[in-house]
């Protein structure tokens, strides 16, 4: 059975007690304007159900909920050891969990208990391996196979064109979204099934395009206590990689100007900020433009924790509050397949990275 | 509620009945995804960072709760919303973001929160004549942020800036800490608009000046939403400084830094930033320069040849008190802490009580003030520290700004009531005004009859003519007594 980090009652506290310099950088509370998901209402609301002066009810759950886990909440904390998203997190799944669900959530958990993906039927038939030897897995992830499979198959023909040898297992969700409704007997399913596939097919690297699967094989999987025995390994360092040794070679893309769309994750999480622009920067003939808040400072597309799906209204107001960041001019890139569907909109097409080195190694 | 948390100072509620219709009737006017009797809004909309709101919380309570939040996007809805509750003579509060110090949004006799944190644009910027119009409800960082996207600063810092609103700060009459240079929000308000509780929209002229009787929109300043509920401000901007200076001097007493400071003042320089530490707050903020000497730390900016001029006039006059120059770095550490306030809830948790006071100072009491209440604080049983800075100056005078620190043991909120009898006892007995930019809230409203006299009469007759069904705010700014809160 998965493990549940204990709530860190100190810390939990610290933000409870505090006034919240915090606030302006929460995309929840600006969006929604409610005090109830700012982040010491939150942390107050699950510290007093902690202290048994409170029992979840749908209310309470829907506001401790309300956390996109973008962690910019920890720009201006002036607690470096709190990490607040993950305090909630634990607070409503832990010990003293939460015994409710909330109704937003159970189309996607049943389809995540179905289909083991949050999504709903996904095709079958995906595993392949390519090479006489296997180096990685290379693990699409359920939003890239159900919004934008393109990526998929394009990152499949750059490994080819690399001559790497890469294995596709029948994949499982990673199990994060299972944990963020609270479904631990779900998780433990799932990371057990991932586990067996990765280490059967003999890889040494499991490479992820999609940050919340890396940061769920890399982090949470230790965490609830699940050892995957292969390094975890970001998409944009991998692919960046390939570059530096020469075994892709892009070519020029008459793109014009392109921001980068710093992910929560790969810049707040995986310190992961400078790669994806030397990568986009091996791409001769766009012009790369940094938006209004960008690496670490990067303000949230309002795809975290699975909102899209199951608080699509504030997912949008985030995504659109985001969009204000950028050149209008300018054609947006990122390394995420959620933060890709919830900047697609009016403003044009938005790239994953893999994409656009696709284009400029593939499309001559 | 589904849960039953216990409320302590909750004088009275509206009848359930009422209060369903005032929210099916909000509901009409305003869609009902803005109207809510939601458990967790109920919660979160009933407190503010007053103190005792964090004894409480540890404890399992709160202070009282309001019945329903509602968040109006316009200053219409703003309107209809305070309609709807004069004629149903529902209780008002309300609420930008919660981070006042005394009180002042806790809903006493339950009621209808506004929380107007969807007010949140910058409505235009006048580049001519250098002023901005913007909703009360837009987060300070974020006003603050967009300026400058746009060239401009606020010139308003307070320490709340990321956690405060606009609507916040014309209420209580905040300051920022440039404000020797910027001048406190009041200085910074060209006019305000307010929406009173019978509905009437009204707003000031955007003019730098008039001669046309009382400006009544700058009634609203100050008044903590007992007259109505402040939706937009015109508010003078500057342009980005082209350069800033900073220096640290020490002083052997805390009375040389005073008379230079003073001086400062008199002879026409105007730093952004002054900030006088006695020698245990020194020793607090600024390790480095040690426990003995008092620290005094200036922040100059703008036109090069004018803040260049500026500190050659500062130099002279410091030099005059045996000031020792200890750079810039200190002013650069300063300018990286100055919004942290982390020590709040760590003290919080290991049973302390700690808070800030801040009263206002002629030249001739700025020293005495100090002194009598530093002691009066420490004569406490329980006082463990009671240090004190002087942080916002002027020609006239100064604010001194006191922390507290004390471990009472079981009886918090009667050692809270302490601190606060002995600070504005000794306060007033110094003839200082026992607010300079907190305001006054729930708790200070007891010593409002001492600072005002029949000034207080005066502004509860305005409060009537103003707010005949007692709706707004009830039990703040000392208008009337809250029985479970006595002194």
């Amino acid at each position: 059975m998965a493990k549940i980090k204990k709530v860190d009652m100190e810390q939990l506290l610290n933000c409870a007690l505090c006034p919240n310099l915090c606030r302006c950088d929460c995309p929840v509370l600006q969006v929604t304007g409610r005090e109830a998901v700012a982040p010491a209402g939150k942390a107050r609301q699950a510290a007093l159900v902690q202290e048994s002066y409170l029992s979840w009810n749908k209310e309470l759950l829907e506001a401790v909920s309300n956390c996109l886990g973008c962690r910019n909440c920890t720009l201006l904390c002036p607690f470096p050891d709190l990490n607040l998203c993950d305090e909630l997190l634990h607070a409503r799944i832990g010990e003293k969990k939460a015994d409710i669900n909330l109704p937003e959530w159970e189309p996607y958990l049943n389809n995540l208990k179905k289909y083991s993906s949050p999504y709903g039927r996904k095709e079958s038939g995906m595993a392949e391996v390519n090479g006489d030897k296997v180096d990685i897995v290379y693990f699409a992830g359920c939003t890239s196979l159900a919004n934008n499979v393109n990526s998929v198959e394009m990152a499949k023909k750059l490994l080819q064109k690399a001559d790497v040898g890469y294995a596709m297992i029948e994949e499982d969700c990673c199990g994060y979204p299972a944990e963020t409704w609270g479904d631990m007997d779900l998780v433990s399913r799932l990371a057990e099934e991932n586990c067996r596939k990765i280490k059967d097919s003999g890889a040494k690297k499991l490479v992820t395009s999609c940050p919340e699967c890396w940061q769920t094989f890399n982090e949470r999987y230790p965490a609830w206590g699940y050892e995957l025995e292969v390094e975890v390994v970001d998409g944009p360092s991998y692919f960046l990689g390939l570059v530096r040794e020469g075994r892709l070679n892009p070519h020029s893309l008459d793109f014009g100007k392109i921001s980068y769309h710093d992910p929560c994750i790969w810049a707040r999480t995986a310190n992961m900020v400078d790669e994806p622009r030397e990568l986009l920067g091996s791409i001769p003939g766009l012009e790369v433009i940094e938006p209004y808040a960008s690496g670490k400072e990067t303000h949230c597309c309002g795809g975290g924790r699975m909102f899209q799906l199951s608080f699509p209204e504030t997912a949008a107001a985030v995504a659109a509050r985001r969009l204000n960041d950028f050149n209008e001019n300018a054609l947006i890139a990122t390394a995420c397949p959620f933060c890709r569907e919830a900047l697609q909109g009016e403003k044009g097409q938005v790239f994953e990275l893999i994409e656009l080195l696709a284009k400029a190694c593939l499309d001559r | 509620m589904g849960n039953h948390i216990k409320t302590e100072i909750q004088e009275k509620q509206v009848a359930q009945k009422v209060i369903d219709q005032y929210a099916h009737l909000a509901a009409d006017l305003i869609g009902e995804d803005r109207v809510s009797a939601n458990e967790a809004d109920l919660l979160s909309n009933c407190r503010d960072f007053w103190p005792v709101s964090n004894i409480w919380m540890l404890e399992g309570y709160v202070p009282a709760l309001p019945q329903l939040v509602v968040w109006p996007k316009n200053k219409e809805e703003v309107s209809q919303l305070l309609k709807l509750a004069n004629e149903l003579m529902v209780p008002v509060v309300p609420f930008g973001e919660g981070s006042g110090t005394l009180g002042g949004v806790v809903p006493v006799n339950g009621g209808v929160v506004i929380d107007l944190k969807k007010m949140n644009r910058i409505i235009s910027i006048d580049d001519e004549s250098l002023m901005v119009t913007v909703e009360s409800g837009m987060n300070g960082a974020l006003y603050e942020e967009q300026l400058n996207r746009a060239g401009y600063t606020g010139g308003h810092f307070p320490q709340s800036l990321r956690c405060s609103t606009v609507g916040g700060w014309l209420a209580c009459r905040a300051a920022g800490q440039f404000s020797t240079r910027y001048g406190k929000i009041e200085d910074i308000t060209v006019s305000l608009e307010a929406v009173l509780p019978d509905g009437t929209i009204f707003s000031g002229r955007s003019v730098p000046r008039t001669a046309t009787g009382p400006r009544l929109d700058h009634l609203f300043l100050g008044s903590e939403g007992i007259l109505g509920v402040i939706t937009a401000a015109t508010l003078r901007i500057w342009p980005l400084p082209e350069k800033r200076l900073m220096d640290t001097f020490t002083f052997a007493e805390l009375e040389e830094g005073l008379e230079a400071i003073r001086l400062i003042m008199r002879s026409g320089a105007r730093p952004a930033v002054v900030r006088l530490y006695d020698a245990q707050e020194t020793g607090h903020h600024f390790p480095e320069l040690g426990d003995k000497r008092c620290g005094l730390i200036l922040l100059i900016e703008g036109n090069e040849k004018i803040i260049t001029a500026e500190r050659e006039v500062i130099k002279e006059i410091v030099s005059r008190y045996g000031s020792v120059d200890e750079g810039e770095e200190h002013v650069r550490h300063w300018l990286e802490n100055r919004f942290n306030v982390s020590v709040a809830s760590k003290l919080f948790q290991k049973g302390a009580v700690l808070d800030t006071i801040e009263v206002s100072t002629n030249w001739h009491n700025a020293f005495s003030t100090y002194k009598v209440m530093q002691n009066a604080l420490m004569s406490l049983e329980g006082t463990m520290l009671a240090s004190g800075h002087y942080s916002h100056v002027y020609p006239d005078g100064a604010a001194l700004y006191l922390t507290t620190v004390g471990f009472p043991g079981e009886d918090k909120v009667g050692y809270y009531k302490r601190i606060w009898q002995a600070a504005m006892e000794s306060c007033l007995a110094e003839n200082a005004s026992i607010s300079h930019h907190h305001g006054i809230g729930l708790h200070r409203g007891q010593w409002m009859r001492e600072e005002h006299g029949a000034g207080l009469d005066l502004l509860m007759r305005v409060k009537q003519s103003m707010d005949r069904n007692e709706i707004m705010n009830p039990g703040k700014l000392g208008i009337a007594e809250v029985s479970k809160w006595p002194k």
